[in-house]
């Protein structure tokens, strides 16, 4: 009966097992192959503001790494680190038409010199304006990828240098490395809104009160969207807005401290595309509205911008104040706290008129002063073409809190004085308003701007459902009512910005042996397969010998 | 080129078993089918070894017990060799190509297909490779021992030898992986000691084999 059974299943495993294994190759056809390394990597800015195109067009790769110095750049992937980093090498790779370029910068920045952070805060605008059909990725380093690149370098260094059989011997014990992205080519991302939100404390004492607006925008720049986590520009100018907002609705709330001004504060998106959010907010509220805080009666309009550091205080108008205005009051006021009570700033007014022909507006201010708004922007820098305000390198650390907190007490005291009419009524200037209970909370803007550095905030990636937008508007709603979201979308037809997408990839790093090697290897498997067949036809000897062996023994038995 | 690989791996892999079924002269026998049977043998006991519960805990007394399992692969060598009539070469040749090549089938021609036609480049494959050749001999030398084993007329002062040599067969995957874990072989190292294992099996069990066949 065994016997039988067993034959039975002889015959189903005979017929049934080739059909399954052809069918479980089939299965399995479909290709995972596990890389030698897999990382993030995030993509350069490309973006078209007002029909220019910037940065770099293209998002797939599939190269073969190399570094710099390596004499063949075409259709490679150029790995540079930011140390070794220039923007002639940059064009070199450019020129020799390199398939891709990826730029490692160091997992903790705070260890690269001052110098070549400060270097390469002056490319990043030069990297942008060169539009390129070369992806431009940038890395964080890690150990795999640092033992990558070194090995990519020496293998890049030798190549060139050396005689036919050391080429020969290098291939077979060379690594090389074949970078690949897994996204698909980028695109324009269509219908992105870009989200502005409004909040107002109402002033005391009937209709027609004058209107103080208080704008910063909240979005960040740098060459990598992933990377912007614009800690000083404009994260401090956040920081300080929300906490004025704060101070200022406490003081409302008491009916003795409540000022004759409406206060309205504003976040605007989009700052960094030539205040977007702005633009499209004034629109709406001086066409297309009927009554609306900005058309009656605005005393000026604060816009403040990069706060977090040093100890300048730049107030820029595109035109000096008049004498009596409201805003003359501000910065009149203004020198009076700094003199006062803050000896060690030093505060001055920067005058530039606004330049219609440049293709981007210098300051937020200017954009109320096209709709003819007494506006001006503060900020501790002294010119809009500095490089803090567009890089990656601009994180937490370029933040000095206690500047900080002096700075938005200043600004504060400030408004107050202008707001209570303080110095008409003879207050003096050494009286600080802002103490005790009602003081400048340190920690709270610590802990703002800590969470606001935590992620980047380019606008590419902050839509209306983003957390950063949600939890902003939370804010204002704790001291502010009457709290709005203002949504930008671009035009159909003539748009003033285009965003891509494909800005986050993930990179992976295969081990790959060149051609020559499957060559090389084919030739030695051949000659040892020839080696094997010659031992088989004459395993016989070997028998032989061995019968020869025990025969003797056995004859002697 | 790394469907060059690929065919790299597979004939570094196959051709041994094409060659030593064409030099042994069991093609003039017409065993193909029965190096089937073999083959499908082999399936089955893999599967009896499959159902065979042990404790999830990867130690020393684990493999042991693991290894112990492979006495079973000795019972369906055994198996395929009675059911074949003819001389002891004979037997010992079918059973052990097909018992290889249905491993090699099994064990190895997955990974090659999905791994070495990647773009990831690895050594492993070519280890894998020349693995299956030394599991051929392998199971050559298993068989052979198998069927000195099983003889009756075997000689008293054969047995122990041949028993030793039994013994080692079975649990040589075990000592591989003792060494490896002990003195740290590095894979190629690893694969060198296998070779070196091998052959002294082999070289034994061929030298017994010749004795008995022809002392009596």
């Amino acid at each position: 009966m065994f016997e039988e059974a067993s034959e039975v299943l002889e015959n189903m495993l005979k017929w049934s097992f080739p059909l399954s294994l052809v069918l479980f190759l089939v299965l399995v056809c479909p290709l995972r192959a596990e890389a030698a390394h897999e990382f993030s990597v995030y993509r350069m800015q490309q973006y078209d503001l007002q029909g220019q195109t910037y940065g770099s067009r293209n998002a797939i790769l599939n190269t073969e790494a190399r570094t710099v110095d390596a004499e063949v750049l075409s259709r490679r992937c150029v790995m540079v680190r930011l140390i070794d980093f220039s923007y002639e090498k940059y064009q070199k790779a450019l020129r020799q038409s390199a398939g891709a370029v990826v730029i490692i910068l160091p997992q903790n920045m705070s260890t690269v010199p001052q110098d070549i952070v400060q270097q390469f805060m002056e490319l990043e605008p030069e990297l942008l304006a060169t539009e390129t059909i070369v992806p431009v990725y940038f890395a964080l380093e890690d150990e795999e990828l640092l033992s990558i690149y070194t090995q990519t370098q020496i293998s890049s260094s030798s190549q060139g240098s050396s005689s036919a059989a050391e080429v020969l011997l290098h291939t077979a014990t060379a690594n090389g490395f074949q970078m690949v992205t897994s996204g698909a080519q980028s695109k324009a991302v269509s219908d992105w809104a870009i989200t502005s939100l409004e909040g107002r404390l109402t002033g005391a004492g009937g209709e027609d009160l004058p209107t103080i607006v208080l704008v910063a925008h909240y979005d960040s720049f740098g060459v990598a969207p992933w990377l912007s986590y614009g800690a000083d520009s404009n994260g401090s100018g956040v920081a300080i807005l929300l906490e004025l907002a704060r101070l200022f609705s406490r003081l409302y709330s008491y009916k003795r401290t409540h000022a004759g001004y409406n206060l309205l504060f504003f976040l605007s998106g989009g700052g960094k595309f030539n205040y977007q959010g702005t633009k499209r907010w004034l629109e709406d509220n001086l066409d297309h509205t009927d009554s609306s805080l900005l058309q009656d009666n605005v005393a000026f309009v604060l816009c403040l911008d990069t706060l977090g550091n040093s100890d300048n205080l730049h107030l820029h108008v595109s035109k000096p104040p008049k004498e009596g205005s409201p805003q003359h009051a501000l910065l009149k006021e203004l020198e009076t706290v700094a003199a006062h009570q803050h000896p060690d700033l030093k505060f001055s007014m920067v005058h530039k008129k606004i330049n219609l022909a440049d293709d981007t507006l210098a300051w937020e201010h200017e954009r109320f002063g096209i709709r003819r708004l007494p506006a001006f922007t503060l900020s501790h820098l002294d010119s809009h073409r500095s490089p803090e305000r567009h890089s990656i390198m601009d994180m937490r650390p370029h933040v000095d809190l206690t500047k900080l907190s002096r700075n938005t007490k200043v600004i504060a005291e400030a408004l107050a004085r202008v707001m209570y009419n303080l110095t008409e009524k003879g207050v003096s200037g050494d009286l600080q308003i802002f103490t005790e209970q009602m003081q400048v909370q340190e920690d709270q803007l610590a802990s703002l701007v800590d969470w606001l550095t935590a992620q980047p905030r380019a606008a590419q990636l902050l839509d209306k459902d983003s957390s950063i937008v949600n939890t902003l508007e939370y804010h204002l709603n704790r001291y502010l009512k009457d709290v709005r979201r203002h949504l930008v979308r671009a035009d159909k037809r003539d748009p003033e910005f285009v965003f891509y997408d494909q800005l986050k990839q993930t990179m992976n790093a295969y081990r790959v042996k060149p051609a020559i090697f499957d060559l090389l290897l084919a030739v030695c498997i051949a000659s040892y397969l020839g080696v094997l067949y010659l031992a088989v036809q004459n395993f016989g000897l070997l028998y032989g010998f061995l019968r020869r062996v025990t025969a003797p023994r056995v004859k002697q038995h | 080129m790394t469907l060059f690989h690929f065919g790299n791996c597979l004939s570094l892999a196959y051709f041994p078993y094409f060659i030593a079924y064409k030099c042994s002269g069991l093609s003039e026998y017409n065993a193909f089918w029965r190096c089937v049977q073999a083959g499908a043998t082999y399936l089955f006991v893999q599967l009896c070894k499959v159902s065979e519960p042990f404790g999830p805990h990867k130690d020393v007394s684990n493999e042991f017990m693991k290894a112990t399992v492979d006495l079973a692969d000795l019972l369906g060598l055994h198996l395929v060799m009675s059911r074949n009539a003819g001389k002891g070469e004979y037997k010992i040749m079918v059973a052990a190509m097909g018992w290889a090549t249905a491993e090699l089938i099994m064990s190895r021609c997955i990974p090659l297909w999905v791994g070495a036609r990647g773009i990831e480049f690895d050594w492993k494959y070519i280890q894998m490779s020349f693995d299956s050749n030394i599991s051929l001999v392998h199971y050559i030398a298993m068989a052979a021992v198998v069927w000195m084993f099983t003889r009756y007329d075997l000689p008293k002062s054969f047995r122990l030898p041949v028993t030793i040599l039994l013994g080692l067969c079975v649990y040589k995957g075990f000592l591989m992986e003792l060494f490896v874990h002990v003195f740290l072989l590095g894979s190629w190292m690893a694969l060198l000691v296998k070779a070196v294992l091998t052959g002294a099996i082999s070289l034994c069990s061929l030298f017994l084999f010749v004795t008995l066949v022809h002392s009596n």
